[in-house]
């Protein structure tokens, strides 16, 4: 089930946090409110974690992560780490990482199982995702961009990729990753779809400015709603054409 | 050019003619100069009334064409934009109109022009002053010209403000059919529009826009007026404005008909109406909908009826469907069936165009190809699957954070309690202060149990390297002499910019500064700089020694003098050798004059001249300097002061006679 939020008037709501099957990271706003929408679907199921980055309210862009771990970048603060430790859970590993790409959440997009990652990682840091995350990476690009984290939403159950990834091209990535790939927009047709929609197996959060058609498609990619993604080629099929042709 | 009707709304108010004439004529008292002398020179005074009507000029031109662009052209707006408006205000009119309005403005320039023109010859104030009356007064009668064009503007301003913001271009259900047949009800139930529903035909006499939503998509829902069955040229207004939406609007047409005949039109009529407006669904999706089903159905008709509906059904893609929006039978399928019709149409049309590739790949979705036999599951804890949908209305919904922090609203006491979700073995660790830093080390670097462990594996690594020989890069560590000579010359570069530096600091000295011409300077360092630069100061010497005897001479008779005088008062000299003021005179004081030892011993004011023809003259030029400033009250030549030259009490208020407005 997909919910719609927005952080202090900004609908980019992926810049502002960070959605795993085991924990869920919000920046610190003034007020609880952009929290708690996540506290509503989220308490007593994954830990909901305030925190900063390197000071910073970008925590979606600046930490990538999945159900085994969390890696942040060299800038986060002991005190950051201190209090992102103390939050989580035992089994989730955290790791601070030397990379001079430093935004690991636009540079490598995973899921539980496969990341993608921007093509001029360092090798030191592929292997460090690989050991901490506990997945196969590749490095990609998304519809030519290499900032694959920000053009691609990614969850085991489907993935959405930016509107202009070809067909090919979703079908080249769709056999790395090994869920299936549907292309599409979010917060009224923003092509970055990192920073619209955050993910995970059992819900997704969206911006404030997503439409009824985007949420529909997205429902169905991520199976949110007991729907598969062929709902993209059937049922929604007439309103999708009417809608983007 | 917005393509919605709204749109318009960006048009501002058009003034009535003499609002025009007031607004252009005050705006070119208040934004110009208002003050003109006659004794001016005559080219300032010309100058003064040219700018007044090129201003007056100019104002009107931009006014005038500020409502010729906002007001849009019909022929570039969408078809049923334009016949829409030329149904409501027709299109001759508004284009005359506007053009009467381009004529005025094209009149007040050449007023402007004709007048500069005689403005140049104008040879006194008087005249210029009438020529800029007569140009402003021709403008102003132009203007005046222009009443009903700006009237009929303005109507038509404020009718656009109103219409609905109807949007050609997008998915479209149109409502028709006879007067009273429930096209409004309808609507009223299928979006939120809240259109007004009578018992009497033509309640709806505009078109009325609503919106519902269906299949993830917005649909606009656009209510008629009802037709009556007769020739096109006899329909009125109200009824055009629904032949028109029929006539250039791409939806789907929804014909209203009445099985009761309660809308007091036989059945027979309604299908020929049908067969009459039938040209304007050409293309379109046409649904018959069957109202009222409630009192009466398809069913219950007589076989007559029932052949002339069935004659309509008959044709190809017109399909039927019942409702009744008092029992709201059908309604939403009557929605849902005309929404499908148009969403089919849309996208059999938008197949057949060129867009439909550009967008073929979000239409498609990638299946993965198995690579190898390992299981990725979906990881969804239980726990997720159990909880509860949050409701906020529900009253035992869990308690989060936002309602903590709006319980504590307004004492501007709420801040988030970050540490209150710590996961740690032991409860209350949670509010523990850490220090960061002890012992001037940073405890997070510390933060593993075995770090010294570790510290000194890894040192005894590093010896063990640097025994080996890794860390050494051989003997291209060493200098050669060119190097050498490079880092002595950068070393002699950074001395000698710190002295420069130095140098430049040392100028900038906060205290005073004494000139060199009131230093004290002795004879001897004089003599010994002009000596230094090769001059002889011998002349200089004797001059000076020649001076310094005088003075000592001087001085020795003053000494003697006050001796003398002390010695004659019998008073001994001051131990300290002061004297006392009274008795000053100096060694070339003058003998005393005055009367009283108080008073003063010189007239100042003849102080310096030499004859009396001198100081006379000095009187008198004394007494022309003072005139001015006394005649203006001046206290001295400094004094700045503007008395207040029109005082409020005598230049405001009511006057007898007349008034005090000489604008």
């Amino acid at each position: 089930m997909a919910v719609r939020a927005q952080f202090e008037n900004s609908s980019d709501i992926g810049v502002f946090a960070k959605l795993t099957n085991s924990y869920c990271l919000t920046a610190l706003a003034s007020s609880s409110n952009f929290y708690s929408v996540f506290e509503a679907e989220l308490q007593d199921v994954v830990p909901v974690i305030h925190t900063t980055i390197a000071g910073t309210r970008i925590v979606g862009r600046l930490t990538a992560g999945n159900r085994h771990g969390l890696l942040v970048p060299s800038t986060t603060t002991d005190q950051e780490l201190q209090h992102l430790r103390n939050a989580l859970p035992e089994e989730v590993a955290i790791r601070r990482i030397e990379e001079r790409l430093s935004a690991l959440g636009n540079v490598i997009a995973c899921n539980d199982y496969v990341a993608l990652v921007h093509p001029d990682i360092d090798r030191e840091t592929e292997e460090i995702i690989a050991d901490t995350l506990k997945v196969e990476v590749f490095r990609q690009t998304v519809a030519s961009n290499v900032l694959v984290g920000s053009y691609c939403a990614l969850s085991n159950q489907g993935g959405l990729v930016h509107p202009k990834t070809s067909r090919s091209e979703q079908d080249e990535l769709s056999s790395l990753l090994q869920v299936p790939l549907v292309a599409g927009t979010v917060n009224r047709g923003s092509d970055v779809i990192g920073a619209g929609l955050v993910v995970n197996d059992w819900c997704a959060f969206t911006g404030i400015d997503t439409t009824a058609t985007e949420i529909s498609v997205i429902e169905a990619t991520f199976k949110l709603q007991g729907q598969t993604q062929s709902a993209v080629i059937n049922e929604m099929r007439d309103s999708l054409i009417d809608n983007y042709a | 050019m917005a393509t919605a009707l709204g749109g318009f709304k960006a048009i501002a108010p058009v003034p009535s003619a003499s609002d025009f004439v007031d607004i252009a004529l005050s705006s070119t008292q208040r934004k110009l100069p208002t003050v003109i002398h006659k004794n001016f020179k005559i080219s300032r005074i010309r100058n003064f009334y040219m700018r007044k009507v090129k201003y007056c000029a100019n104002t009107i031109d931009e006014r005038i064409g500020k409502i010729l662009t906002e007001f849009p052209i019909l022929e570039n707006l969408h078809p049923f934009l334009m016949h829409f408006l030329n149904i409501l205000y027709d299109k001759e009119h508004w284009k005359i109109a506007l053009g009467q309005l381009n004529k005025a403005r094209h009149l007040v320039d050449q007023v402007a022009k004709d007048y500069l023109r005689l403005l140049k010859f104008a040879d006194s104030l008087y005249r210029a002053k009438q020529l800029k009356r007569a140009a402003l007064g021709r403008m102003a009668t132009i203007l005046k010209g222009q009443k009903n064009a700006l009237e009929f503007l303005e109507q038509v301003r404020q009718h656009l403000n109103r219409l609905p913001a109807i949007d050609p271009n997008t998915r479209t259900l149109i409502i028709c059919g006879f007067p009273n047949v429930g096209k409004s009800s309808f609507m009223n139930k299928v979006t939120r529009a809240d259109v007004e529903t009578a018992p009497y035909p033509f309640t709806t006499k505009a078109l009325h826009v609503g919106h519902t939503d269906y299949k993830y998509l917005r649909w606009q829902i656009i209510d008629t007026p009802g037709i009556l069955d007769h020739d096109i040229k006899d329909m009125n207004v109200i009824e055009m404005q629904s032949i028109t939406a029929l006539a250039h609007l791409r939806a789907a047409c929804m014909y209203f008909m009445d099985l009761s005949e309660q809308c007091g039109y036989t059945i027979e009529a309604q299908c020929k109406l049908f067969q009459s407006i039938q040209p304007l669904f050409r293309d379109k999706p046409v649904i018959v909908v069957f109202n009222k089903v409630d009192i009466a159905r398809y069913s219950d008709l007589t076989d007559e009826n029932k052949a002339f509906v069935d004659e309509i059904l008959a044709q190809p893609g017109i399909q039927s469907v019942s409702s009744s929006t008092i029992t709201e039978e059908g309604v939403m399928s009557v929605r849902d069936a005309a929404c499908d019709a148009l969403l089919a149409h849309r996208v059999e049309q938008k197949m057949r165009g060129s867009r439909i590739d550009a967008v073929a790949n979000k239409l498609h979705v990638a299946v993965p190809k198995q690579r190898d036999t390992k299981d990725r599951p979906a990881f969804i804890p239980p726990k997720a699957l159990e909880k509860k949908k949050y409701d906020k209305t529900d009253p035992e919904r869990i308690r989060l954070e936002r309602d903590d922090e709006v319980a504590m609203s307004g004492l501007g006491i709420f801040t988030q309690d970050m540490k209150k979700n710590y996961i740690l073995d032991d409860e209350e660790w949670k509010y523990d202060v850490m220090p960061e830093f002890m012992d001037g080390k940073n405890v997070a670097d510390f933060f593993s149990a075995d770090i010294a462990e570790q510290l000194s594996k890894l040192e005894e690594e590093e010896e063990r390297l640097d025994g080996e020989g890794f860390y050494e890069s051989g003997d291209d560590e060493e200098l050669n002499s060119e190097e050498e000579e490079i880092a002595d010359a950068a070393a002699q570069i950074v001395r000698s910019k710190a002295i420069l530096k130095q140098k430049s600091q040392a100028k900038h000295i906060s205290r005073a500064i004494i000139p060199r011409k009131a230093k004290n300077v002795t004879l001897k360092q004089f003599t010994t700089g002009m000596r230094e630069i090769g001059l002889d100061p011998k002349h200089l010497e004797r001059r000076a020694a020649v001076l310094s005897e005088k003075e000592k001479a001087a001085y020795d008779a003053y000494v003697k003098r006050q001796e003398a005088k002390e010695a004659a008062e019998g008073k001994a000299p001051a131990a300290d050798g002061d004297v006392e003021m009274q008795d000053a005179e100096g060694p070339s004081g003058s003998a005393s004059r005055g009367v009283s030892a108080r008073g003063p011993k010189t007239n100042r004011q003849f102080a310096g001249m030499a004859t009396d023809a001198q100081a006379t003259k000095a009187a008198l030029l004394r007494k022309f300097a003072v005139r001015e400033p006394n005649r203006m009250a001046r206290a001295s030549e400094s004094d700045r002061h503007i008395p207040i030259t029109r005082p409020k009490w005598m230049m405001s208020g009511k006057r007898k006679q007349g008034t005090n407005d000489r604008r």
